[in-house]
């Protein structure tokens, strides 16, 4: 299938990230020549362990992460971020998990917005937002180049891409820049041809760096 | 004896084209009986033997002068005379057919502008003399077949050839004679692309079957996947080409532009060479090409077109169209690199095609050779897309196969194929 790169919004230190950063960075993807296209959702889910003693819970992995994506609407991703574990499941599991009730949602974050066409190339502009609620955590954008799969091959034009995209965001001087950081994908046993495990674990990576500018920013405003 | 001929000759040539009407006002009454398809196809079959027999007068001419001027030579025998005498027995009895002919013609009102005058002669107009010089019983017909069009498209195509025939004649570096003009910087150039040129029919003039080309291809280009196939079972492996394309752990044969399909997982059976219509070169993860052979077996490509290596279905052939834009594009390009090669020598055509093709390996890793950037936004598309021409004009197929050694040391030396993207690319590189 062909390859994504999935990049963050990084705000600048001391800026939070508001919807008006979100509406420019749409804006410069229409300067691009992008042809708005339809609506794209994902869910990714935080689990935790139900145990009867929580003192335990710190034996337990943290980061036990699921994820939904759009373009497999029948699939559920599990990811272990510390143990470098990707699974593929069918997407009945969570019906399963509910039963089985040994994990349990602790937080579930929506990443939703527009997906544009141009030429090739497929973007997509996501904001973050707990579900049920309007906050705005984050903004997320996909970048998929739809001819080839191979993330060897694709790695100049990709990088080539993002310095452009790069180029149009700075000329709207926002407070903050796009990052890009790949993740290693043969730790978790992934190959150079592109498939939707490396989506979910580069969903994963994103969680933590945008887990990891709220703290800093919460740090720097107390 | 000449004056008398001449002047023969001349009554004769007044007998044929067409006389001043006496204008009749009812159509002849001879062929009243007849339906208008059937008189039609009478005049045209009459101006067709009309026309052979001026033909055959013209020849006759030609003979009797001949035979004049062989008579004007010294100590001859009688044989001239004879000659002679027979020519003018043919000519006359050939003139004497003309006269018959024209006034049957005149009869049904065909030399004369009696029936054309009138709107409703047979509810046709006929026959027709295009502007191109064809003959033709229904105008109207004749426009609705596009027949029009038709005969200007041959006229472009006859013209394209004579230009083409006598741009090889007359440029210097195309012609093994020297031109020998100093430091014309054209004409340097022309030299250096005409010993390119020779250099590439020396390498080039031991490839002449199917597979000695394919052979020679698979030894310069190691990456590269080479498989044939009869046309009917291109079409099977097209349409179940997507479920192929995740599967990385198909076991390749070496040679195997030998076997006709990789998925089945019993024998592989081994397309005869004389039966091969389609190549597919396949560059993994970078592109699929398709190259069709006509006539099957042969080295005549006739049509090439470029895919994504994770696209399948049956619009996956020679003439098909990628989904996707820079697939497209250089499919377009490619088109007109045939053109050329078949157009230089179509001996080596299918050789230079193929080796040309293999210069797009590094679609997405050669930066454009003048703008120094690997992406650029289309003018006309206003589309991203990274450099889809290479240039044809002075490509050589020994250029591509040294570049396997020199990228290894990771040098891009300047012998390297050059990429340009499609705003970057001018036509005299």
């Amino acid at each position: 299938m062909p390859l994504k790169w999935v990049l963050n919004w990084q705000p600048n230190a001391g800026s939070t990230v508001n919807s008006q950063i979100l509406n420019e960075v749409s804006q410069c993807v229409e300067s691009i020549n992008g042809v708005k296209e339809g609506r794209w959702k994902a869910t990714l889910t935080f689990y935790k362990p139900m145990l009867r003693d929580q003192a335990l819970a710190a034996d337990f992995p943290r980061d036990f992460l699921g994820i939904s994506l759009p373009e497999q609407p029948n699939k559920y991703y599990f990811i272990l971020r510390g143990h470098k574990i990707v699974l593929e499941a069918d997407s009945s599991i969570q019906l399963i998990m509910e039963k089985l009730q040994s994990y349990k949602s602790r937080v579930a974050l929506n990443f939703e917005g527009f997906q544009y066409q141009l030429g090739d190339f497929q973007l997509r502009v996501g904001k973050v937002v707990p579900t049920h609620s309007e906050n705005l955590r984050g903004i997320v954008m996909e970048v998929e180049y739809l001819p080839i799969s191979s993330l060897e091959k694709s790695r100049q034009i990709m990088d080539e891409f993002v310095d452009i995209w790069q180029d149009t965001v700075s000329k709207r001087s926002l407070p903050g820049h796009f990052l890009h950081i790949e993740p290693n994908f043969s730790d978790y046993g992934l190959a150079d041809h592109y498939t939707s495990q490396h989506t979910a674990v580069q969903y994963a990576h994103v969680m933590a760096q945008l887990i990891a500018s709220v703290q800093a920013g919460q740090a720097a405003r107390n | 004896m000449l004056q008398q001929h001449q002047h023969y000759l001349q009554s004769a040539a007044t007998a044929a084209p067409p006389l001043p009407p006496p204008a009749t006002s009812t159509p002849p009454s001879s062929t009243a009986g007849e339906a208008p398809p059937k008189q039609v196809a009478l005049a045209m079959d009459r101006l067709g033997h009309a026309a052979r027999l001026i033909a055959d007068i013209r020849l006759g001419a030609d003979r009797l002068l001949e035979a004049l001027f062989v008579a004007a030579q010294p100590h001859q025998s009688s044989k001239p005379l004879h000659l002679f005498r027979q020519e003018d027995d043919s000519m006359r009895q050939h003139l004497q057919d003309l006269r018959t002919i024209g006034r049957q013609l005149e009869e049904s009102g065909v030399l004369n502008e009696s029936l054309r005058s009138r709107s409703n002669s047979w509810g046709l107009h006929m026959p027709l003399v295009c502007p191109d010089g064809a003959v033709v019983a229904y105008a109207w017909k004749r426009q609705l077949a596009g027949q029009a069009g038709a005969s200007a498209v041959d006229r472009t195509r006859l013209a394209l050839k004579a230009f083409t025939d006598q741009k090889r004649r007359f440029f210097p570096h195309l012609d093994d004679e020297q031109n020998g003009q100093g430091t014309d910087s054209v004409s340097k150039k022309h030299r250096s692309s005409q010993a390119l040129l020779e250099d590439n029919q020396d390498n080039l003039s031991d490839c002449k079957t199917l597979s000695d080309v394919l052979t020679s291809l698979e030894k310069d280009m190691p990456n590269l996947k080479v498989l044939t196939y009869e046309r009917l079972d291109w079409l099977k492996r097209a349409s179940s080409l997507p479920a192929s394309a995740n599967d990385n752990t198909m076991e390749v044969p070496k040679h195997n532009f030998h076997s006709s399909s990789i998925l089945r997982p019993g024998p592989q059976t081994v397309v005869s060479m004389d039966k091969v219509a389609v190549i597919e070169l396949l560059f993994p993860s970078v592109f699929r090409a398709v190259v069709s052979l006509h006539p099957a077996g042969s080295i005549d490509p006739d049509s090439v077109a470029f895919f994504s290596p994770d696209e399948g279905g049956s619009y996956i052939h020679a003439r098909g169209s990628s989904v996707y834009h820079v697939y497209r594009h250089i499919t377009e390009h490619a088109a007109v690199a045939l053109q050329y090669f078949l157009g230089i020598r179509s001996e080596t055509a299918l050789h230079s095609l193929l080796h040309w093709i293999c210069s797009y390996r590094s679609l997405f890793t050669d930066i454009c050779s003048k703008c120094g950037r690997l992406l650029a936004m289309e003018k006309q598309s206003a589309l991203l897309l990274p450099p889809v021409h290479r240039p044809y004009r002075t490509f050589s197929p020994s250029k591509v196969s040294s570049t396997q050694a020199i990228a290894s040391t990771g040098d891009q030396s300047r012998s390297a194929p050059r990429a340009y993207h499609i705003g970057c690319f001018s036509d005299e590189a």
